[in-house]
């Protein structure tokens, strides 16, 4: 949902010139019309200003600037290459997003998601590494939690105290930081390549530039790859110390295994498919 | 090369789950005190076998089984896919 109180702001990597977008990670730029320029001009400003603004400056209806305007936001949203700066309270917000919810949910639809581009260093592996994980941060907790809050249920269920609330948090911290690491090994193969970390919905993914096919496969082996190592040697420790609780929250790290295969989008880049 | 690939990465895949997976049957075996044998036919998979202090823990060559079977899946997989999608942009999840 984007509100007329949120401002916008060009993605990392995307700047305006000559009346063309252009994005470093793809390697690619956009023209645009008289109106595309104006409201990029305006990144920064709140929406319903810049709606105003345009509306005055092409001599539209305030609805039809609205809706235009908008519909150019939505769809450069779309493609990573505008950021919507939200404002108000996170909770107002979820409010907001509910009740836009029900509303749609006759349609059997929901809001659709607001892409966030995050910048990521790709100078050295180890810089990737932690500019990937600090990219995710917000997106690894709000996976840990969901995870852990989907399995406490379960453990009720079973019935079991102390230990089992702690292997729930266990598995639902690792759950996120499988995902963490899964993009964090993505971004170190990619040293010296132009990228980018974006979240839409469910959705986590690292955008790059082209890179050659071989490299494209190193690449995406990477982060499945890096996560499942992690699970492993987890799952290892565990067995050598017959610690359950150790080799059960290397479980959900292992299970990035499967990218590795044409089940996910990982194992058929890799595969050139 | 594709089927190569496919059948590494499958082999690979699968492997680890099957080993990942056996290892937590194990260790559910130790900490209940049960003995445990799992496997594929003759080919034991993974076996808990207590003796007087201790219990002793292997794995057999049913995961090696379960990891060339996951590569030839993977292989199938990935031929029949082949058939049906085209390429795709740049991008890893």
């Amino acid at each position: 949902m984007i509100a007329t109180s949120d401002r916008i702001d060009l993605a990392s990597g995307v700047s305006l010139s000559n009346a063309h977008v252009a994005d470093v990670v793809r390697g690619r730029s956009w023209p645009l019309n008289n109106s595309g320029v104006f409201i990029l001009e305006r990144v920064g400003h709140r929406l319903d200003v810049v709606v105003r603004e345009f509306a005055e400056a092409f001599d539209l209806p305030l609805d039809v600037a609205r809706f235009d305007a908008l519909q150019f936001i939505w769809t450069l949203n779309a493609l990573a290459l505008v950021n919507v700066i939200q404002s108000g309270s996170r909770l107002r917000r979820m409010k907001d997003w509910l009740g836009f919810a029900l509303r749609l949910a006759p349609a059997g639809a929901l809001p659709t998601p607001i892409t966030c581009r995050h910048p990521l260093d790709t100078g050295g592996a180890l810089r990737g590494v932690v500019s990937s994980l600090r990219a995710s941060t917000a997106r690894v907790v709000a996976i840990a939690a969901a995870s852990t809050v989907a399995l406490l249920p379960l453990v009720a269920t079973v019935g079991g105290a102390g230990r089992l609330g702690y292997l729930a948090v266990a598995l639902g911290i690792a759950t996120g930081m499988g995902v963490g690491l899964h993009e964090a090994g993505h971004v170190a193969s990619l040293r010296g390549v132009p990228s980018a970390l974006v979240t839409r919905g469910r959705r986590t993914y690292v955008l790059h530039a082209p890179v050659g096919p071989v490299r494209r496969s190193f690449v995406a082996v990477s982060g499945p790859a890096l996560a499942a190592a992690t699970g492993l040697v987890l799952v290892v420790l565990g067995v050598a110390g017959s610690e359950p609780e150790v080799l059960i929250s290397g479980l959900p790290f292992v299970a990035h295994a499967l990218s590795l295969t044409v089940i996910g989008g990982d194992g058929r880049a890799a595969c050139g498919i | 090369m594709r089927n190569l690939k496919a059948f590494a990465l499958g082999s690979i895949a699968f492997g680890v789950l099957a080993y990942a997976g056996a290892a937590a049957l194990a260790v559910g075996a130790q900490a209940a005190g049960r003995s445990l044998v799992v496997g594929l036919g003759p080919l034991v998979v993974v076996s808990v076998e207590r003796e007087t202090s201790a219990a002793v823990t292997t794995f057999g060559p049913g995961l090696l089984a379960l990891a060339i079977f996951g590569g030839c899946v993977n292989v199938a997989a990935a031929r029949l896919l082949q058939r049906r999608a085209g390429g795709r942009g740049d991008g890893v999840g």
